[in-house]
């Protein structure tokens, strides 16, 4: 029995680092232990595959390989890691030096492949992906077009590295950037190099990173650094992917951000929702620590940074920065109502420089590579790349890497494979509840996904959640869902947003009920545009998005509501029923089969007929006739 | 101290350096309306009705007089149709919620608001948040903002009668639409919050008349503030009318008794 090679760096017996060039030194080691052609089985444990059990699927390829014989062969390394980002397709396993693509993988199927693939480098076919409308099975995860279109800069270790053990982040280049910033760089020349960049903050607004960290290192006094991790956008993760997957990259650059602005204290502010970041990121710094990558005397160079966790109370208003920093000081989460910026005054009155979690990550490589590699990623104006959260009525649910600049049109078909059930596409909403939808293709044929043309369009770039949405999606329903989300997680102090969100909601529920007056869309507008304008906080000012954006693209669609009485898309219940379209009917009676409450009637091989009042209106007749006979009326 | 060049409303006026607008434009009697606003407290810009527009640079913007601080030459719009607008659709919803206040309904008519336009709300409380931070500067945290978004109301602590209540009646004073209120019943002070009974402190009753006077732990704080000024014993026993009373007739027993005006003194007393 030969010993796998990797489990040898798995309990290094290696003390400190103590000068910046012992961890290029340390990285060399743990490579030369490395075999590159020794079998691996990567099994991803994101939150997503956690769920669908993929905890379960690591136990038992464990056991099933050490109750096996190996008969001299190397023993392959179980190795789970954070979240690929094909979250739909979960849990996923990875099957190395071949590449090989498992999907949707359960604990039954482990032994096939443990006797098929690993012993005898047989391929389980049921178990590849295959894409929409295709025949031919993707056997290689690189070459599946999910992956293969994506730019993947910030998530290159996920999926890769445990992010449980330090040392497989080392070995693919962690705190190099560190150890280079601590021998070769002044931390105005780190500013200098983030400036040249012209990274844009990812947590939505897009502010200039190296300017705030500029303007946060000219501050006297104690400084801070601090991540945000509040991510609360509904059906948004890349943050907690990032933290799950590659917590090194994240803490990496805030210890650079630290040594630029002058700081030595870190605090992470991660959503306490999120309790498998929290756990990961815990080993992490724990581990960074007793490398001697954090904490005091960093690499032996003096320079201290200790980073602290701190968990929200699930109040999605802490992901505003001063509400952030109120919350972190033990206070009410509610944003400070201060003309003065935090990196100026911010956590304890004290200057403190806060980025979003995909921001920090992007650091290291910029510091690697140069500000001027980043710049030949994106566009002008939105340089690099960005992580999106692609959720919605789309098939590749996940998340999505790609350059600034990329064609909306090309992330929804190309990346994420098209809309299902033959459905077409109606819109999709970017930014989560401060953002808006934008019509492609219809009224606008695409746009190239950048912040300042985001702004145009009337969304805004946001954390990166990007919902598809298809022609059965009623835009009044959409706005109404993010004003409800945003009347419970508003802070409520200030009036415009407090106030006018629950006027809002009031008149979109009516309009949804039907009870639609004329005047309604003006009232909306207008106390939109007001919230908008006169609201304290970030959140406030743009609250009234979802709703301003689908004014602006889909007013037909509030007329039909208000004046018709209809809902087009069939989604608000009052305002639409379902009928059978006699000249396509084939009478196959799937419907009839279907319906929950035996509604629908008919002969085999003639139209049938829905009976109006015992109909639930559930959408299962619509949803599985295969001639589109189910009309909305 | 450097002096900044504002033009407000069109006029060339000069401002301190961090000098709220809302400060100079009281200073030139400009009249900007405010809810949540009073001297004796930190601004909270919270009913944002002070909101103004200014021009640093290129672009107005929108911002509450009350708290922004002018750092440099700038021009300050205070009364733009705009700013009236939106002044008008906040007491709009302010009136929709709370309509019996008196300084909304003048506001009301000022800004000539339709007050027809939204449902009134089952609420008499306008958020302005006056009654939490004049509490907060007094005793801590008796009352506070609970709740989030629409369910934000002012609450004691866990919902119960507070016990870090010294009753001083700050809250009762300072809320605009006098939605709290004191009442002294059965040799207790209590507070009175949504029809509830936020706090209940005891009253001393005096020794004299027998009529219950001042919050215990009030006079209490107050004494000891007094520090060496301290005139009356700390355990004060009598109401504060009948100690008036009691320092009359020494007085005037003083100057009067050779007059033969003062028979007895339980006499006197009772009077």
């Amino acid at each position: 029995m030969i010993e796998a090679t990797q489990t040898a760096i798995s309990h290094p017996e290696v003390a400190k680092i103590t000068s910046p060039s012992g961890v290029e030194v340390f990285r060399k080691e743990l490579q030369s232990r490395l075999d590159p052609n020794a079998p691996l089985i990567i099994v991803c444990c994101g939150t997503g595959c956690q769920a669908a059990g993929s905890a379960e699927v690591v136990d038992k390829f464990k056991q099933m390989l050490s109750g096996t014989d190996w008969n001299g062969k190397v023993i392959p390394l179980v190795k789970p890691t954070g979240c690929h980002g094909f979250c739909s397709r979960g849990p996923l396993v990875i099957i190395e030096p071949q590449d090989l693509f498992y999907q949707q993988v359960t604990v039954d199927d482990v032994e096939e492949i443990v006797n098929k693939t690993i012993l005898n480098n047989e391929v389980i076919k049921k178990l590849q992906y295959k894409p929409a409308n295709s025949k031919e099975v993707i056997p290689k995860a690189s070459d599946i077009p999910y992956y293969a279109k994506q730019t993947r800069l910030v998530l290159k270790n996920i999926g890769k590295v445990d992010p449980t053990e330090i040392n497989d982040s080392i070995v693919r280049g962690s705190y190099s950037a560190l150890a280079s910033v601590l021998t070769r760089m002044s931390p105005q020349q780190v500013i200098d190099e983030v400036a040249n960049s012209k990274l844009r903050g990812r947590g939505g607004a897009g502010f200039p990173t190296g300017l705030k960290w500029e303007s946060c290192a000219r501050q006297e006094g104690t400084r801070y650094v601090i991540c945000n991790a509040d991510e609360g956008d509904p059906g948004a993760f890349m943050d907690r992917s990032l933290l799950e997957g590659d917590p090194h990259s994240v803490l990496e650059g805030m210890a650079i951000c630290a040594y630029a602005v002058g700081s030595n204290r870190g605090y992470m502010y991660v959503r306490a929702e999120y309790p498998l970041a929290v756990k990961t990121l815990n080993i992490a710094i724990h581990q960074a620590e007793a490398l001697g990558l954090l904490g005091e005397n960093i690499m032996g160079t003096g320079f201290d940074f200790k980073v602290t966790i701190s968990t929200g109370a699930g109040a999605f208003i802490c992901g505003e920065s001063s509400a952030l920093m109120a919350s972190l000081e033990g206070k009410v989460g509610r944003p400070r109502p201060k003309y003065i910026r935090s990196v100026e005054k911010g956590f304890r009155d004290s200057p403190s420089n806060l980025n979003n979690v995909e921001t920090y990550a992007n650091i290291p490589d910029i510091i690697t590579n140069g500000g001027e590699w980043y710049k030949s990623f994106g566009t002008e104006r939105s340089s690099g790349t960005k992580v999106f959260a692609l959720t919605g009525n789309v098939y590749n649910i996940g998340l999505v890497e790609v350059p600034m600049g990329i064609s909306l049109m090309e992330i929804v078909f190309g990346i994420g494979g098209g809309i299902p059930n033959k459905r077409a596409l109606k819109g999709v909403q970017t930014g989560g509840p401060s953002g808006g939808c934008i019509p492609i293709p219809h009224k606008i044929p695409d746009i190239n996904v950048g912040y300042g043309k985001l702004a145009e369009a009337g969304s805004i770039m946001g954390s990166g959640g990007m919902i598809v949405m298809d022609e059965d999606t009623c835009m009044i329903e959409v706005s109404r869902y993010f004003v409800n989300f945003l009347v419970e997680e508003s802070c409520g102090q200030c009036t415009p947003c407090r106030e006018g969100l629950i006027r809002m909601r009031e008149i979109l529920n009516r309009i949804t009920q039907g009870e639609g007056r004329e005047g309604d869309v003006e009232l909306l507008t207008e106390i939109g545009n007001f919230t908008n304008n006169f609201s304290l906080c970030g959140l406030g000012t743009s609250a009234a998005n979802p709703v301003l954006s689908t004014i602006r693209y889909f007013r037909e669609e509030y007329d039909a509501h208000i004046r018709d009485k209809k809902c087009p898309s069939g989604v608000c219940k009052p305002l639409f029923h379902y009928d059978i379209d006699a000249e396509t009917c084939t009478g196959c009676g799937l419907c009839k089969i279907k319906c929950p409450v035996k509604a629908i009637t008919g002969e085999k091989k003639k139209t049938h007929v829905i009976e109006q009042a015992l109909c639930i209106k559930c959408m299962e007749c619509y949803k599985n006739c295969k001639f589109r006979s189910v009309k909305i009326m | 101290m450097k002096v900044l060049n504002i033009i407000l409303n069109g006029k060339a006026v000069t401002a301190k350096m961090g000098q709220t607008i809302l400060e100079l434009a009281r200073e030139h009697d400009v009249f900007i309306p405010t809810l949540c606003d009073s001297p004796a407290l930190e601004a909270a810009a919270m009913c944002r009705l002070c909101t103004v527009q200014v021009i640093e640079g290129k672009w107005p913007k929108y911002v509450t007089a009350c708290n922004f601080p002018l750092r440099r030459d700038a021009e300050v719009v205070t009364d733009s149709p705009d700013v009236r607008h939106g002044r008008k659709l906040i007491i709009e919803l302010l009136m929709a919620r709370c309509p019996t206040s008196p300084e909304l309904q003048r506001l009301a008519v000022d800004y000539g608001c339709d007050l027809e336009r939204f449902t009134p709300l089952n609420d008499d409380c306008v958020i302005c948040g006056l009654c939490t931070r004049a509490c907060e500067a007094v005793t801590g945290r008796t009352l506070s903002l609970a709740g989030r978004g629409v369910a934000i109301h002012v609450d004691t602590a866990f919902q119960k009668a507070s016990t870090f209540c010294i009753g001083c009646g700050a809250c009762v004073q300072i809320c605009p639409v006098q939605k709290i209120k004191m009442e002294d019943v059965d040799g207790e002070r209590r507070i009175i919050l949504h029809g509830k009974i936020a706090s209940r402190v005891k009253l001393p009753q005096c020794t004299s008349c027998g009529k219950y006077f001042g919050p215990v732990i009030d006079l209490k704080q107050v004494m000891e503030r007094m520090g060496e000024h301290l005139i009356p014993p700390p355990n004060a026993t009598v109401c504060p009318e009948c100690s008036r009373r009691n320092l009359a007739i020494k007085l005037g027993k003083r100057y009067f008794e050779q007059y033969g005006v003062f028979e007895e003194e339980g006499q006197a007393n009772a009077g």
